[in-house]
């Protein structure tokens, strides 16, 4: 007989403290001794989690109005210009925006840092003035506690895979994948792999619109398909095998924990944001609790050579990543060094704590509103002809 | 028997520079050394040694050396991980030539083994978090 649960079924078992609750790492073991049908009875709930540099992060802000009133045509915060195409007082400050002057090393991802993390910020505005929006120029100090809203809006987070990097030429490269050593002297890596949430649920038959999540340490929401979603990637034991589904989040910066919510810098390269991110999984079936059982040696993800400047580098090879983890990988005979630059330790922390969460009850689970496409290919930009 | 290891910086002058000084503390006193670091220019040379033997033969060694006019530092930490600020990402475990930068396979954290240290210099920009820097 097929088990079936609901999600009433698991809420109301969760509002009574009676869920069963374990991490995706957990549930390996589990179902390993249990077997799969006995497991899908027992288990409600599966805990994923994944902390790394999610570059495509920001912070819609509104921060009242001033007297007299100004419109806030460009806006800066400690520095970093926050886009404010928008109506006033409204604006958007991007991770991977770099502040104006004193270099590179400071951008938008060290402005939301310091706000988490309960510090002012410097905020500097200008405008044109009209006859409702009178002020041209303000500069005052903002935090969390005076403004009105404060909220992530990430466009693309938590992918479901991604490649690894390595540098096949003779000079140091670096990049949004760290510091690539020449002569394939090390290799990068970034995916929480059996951690990881929408490798636990591979087709997304459990996650979609409206889905609540861990958000940096808070709560949040999953509120559309991220950019460059793609599903048309090349699978192994039916998980992709590279960069394939990833999604939009959202979710209010008050609340969110700054031991999860981390600016990085990448030398030569810029700024991210280091968030920490996790999805409960409802072990609906036995299919859904067989897709969060994927182990590490079983994910593989392409070895991408970024001595190749274009956007169709051949892979060079596959690995799995408990090849990765090992601490080297071989490329061409040659034994390679990695380094994960997603943090296993934070995932399994994010894991634990959502677990404890839903365990005391006070995390419940939500029902997709809808779900993201089954089907959808990425388009690349083609350099066309521009009609006047 | 004491074995002692230790990690020393010697500074010495041009005219120094011929004299077989690491070769004296292997044959002479059968010391093990390794030269983790060495370079020589108009200031004259300076070298990173690993010395490993019999604590009393250690410290003649290192009086044989400052008897030559070698001027002996201990050599501290060279640089310094600050843990609070590091997410033991990794990023660091795949530049350090040495492997001083282990990341434990049981709690996915990263240590620095400053023993392994060879004062390269090549992890000091490699952290994101800015957790790694020179030890002042
Ligand atoms: S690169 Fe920096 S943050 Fe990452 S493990 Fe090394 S010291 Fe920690
Ligand atoms: S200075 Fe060089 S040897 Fe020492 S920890 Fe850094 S990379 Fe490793």
């Amino acid at each position: 007989m097929l088990v079936t649960k609901s999600y009433e079924e698991i809420n109301s078992k969760i509002e009574k403290g009676e869920a069963v609750v374990l991490t995706a790492e957990e549930v390996i073991h589990v179902v390993e001794e249990m077997g799969v049908e006995k497991a899908a009875k027992e288990i409600d709930v599966v805990t994923t989690g994944t902390f790394g540099a999610m570059c495509s992060s920001g912070a819609f802000i509104n921060f009242g109005h001033s007297e007299p009133p100004i419109k806030m045509q460009k806006v800066w915060l400690n520095d970093v210009p926050a886009y404010t195409g928008l109506a006033a007082v409204d604006a958007y400050i991007g991770a991977t925006e770099v502040r104006e002057y004193g270099g590179i090393s400071y951008g938008g991802a060290h402005v939301i840092e310091d706000l988490v993390a309960g510090k002012d910020v410097a905020l500097r505005a200008k405008a044109y003035g009209t006859d409702c929006y009178p002020l041209k120029d303000i500069q005052t100090s903002i935090n969390l506690t005076n403004v009105n809203q404060a909220y992530l809006y990430n466009p693309r987070n938590m992918y479901q895979n991604y490649a690894v990097a390595t540098n096949s030429s003779e000079k140091t490269l670096h990049t949004y994948m760290g510091k690539l050593l020449p002569r394939n002297g090390n290799a990068t890596y970034c995916s929480a792999g059996q951690l990881s949430p929408l490798l636990n649920d591979p087709q997304l038959r459990t996650i979609g619109l409206g889905t609540k999540i861990f958000l940096g340490g808070g709560v949040g929401y999953v509120t559309w398909e991220g950019t460059q979603y793609k599903t048309n990637v090349k699978t192994v034991n039916d998980v992709p095998a590279g960069a394939a589904r990833c999604l939009a989040v959202s979710g209010d910066l008050r609340g969110m924990d700054p031991e999860f919510v981390k600016a990085l810098y990448f030398p030569q390269y810029g700024t991210s944001l280091g968030l920490g991110i996790g999805v409960p999984i409802p072990i609906l079936d036995e299919q859904v609790l067989k897709a969060t059982c994927i182990r590490d040696d079983q994910i593989f993800a392409p070895v991408l050579d970024y001595a190749e400047q274009s956007r169709a580098r051949k892979p060079v090879k596959l690995v799995n990543y408990q090849e990765l983890r090992s601490g080297a990988i071989d490329i061409n005979g040659k034994e390679v060094r990695t380094s994960g630059l997603s943090s296993y330790s934070k995932a399994r922390t994010i894991a634990g704590k959502l677990k404890s969460w839903i365990e005391k009850g006070e995390f419940g689970l939500t029902k997709p509103v809808a779900c993201f496409p089954a089907e959808q290919v990425q388009k690349t930009l083609e350099i066309r002809e521009v009609k006047k | 028997m004491t074995v002692k290891e230790c990690k020393v910086q010697l500074e010495y002058t041009p005219d120094l520079v011929s004299v077989p000084i690491t070769y004296r503390l292997a044959r002479d006193l059968g010391l093990e050394i390794n030269i983790l670091k060495a370079a020589i220019d108009e200031n004259g040379g300076k070298m990173i040694l690993f010395l490993k033997g019999e604590e009393r033969i250690v410290a003649e060694g290192l009086r044989s050396l400052e008897k030559a006019r070698v001027r002996v530092k201990p050599l501290g930490d060279y640089v310094v991980k600050d843990d609070a600020r590091c997410i033991d990402c990794g990023g660091c475990v795949s530049l350090c030539p040495m492997s001083a930068y282990v990341m434990s396979l049981d709690d996915y954290k990263v240590r620095l083994d400053q023993s392994k240290c060879v004062a390269c210099g090549m992890c000091i920009d490699s952290c994101p978090r800015g957790a790694i820097a020179l030890n002042q």
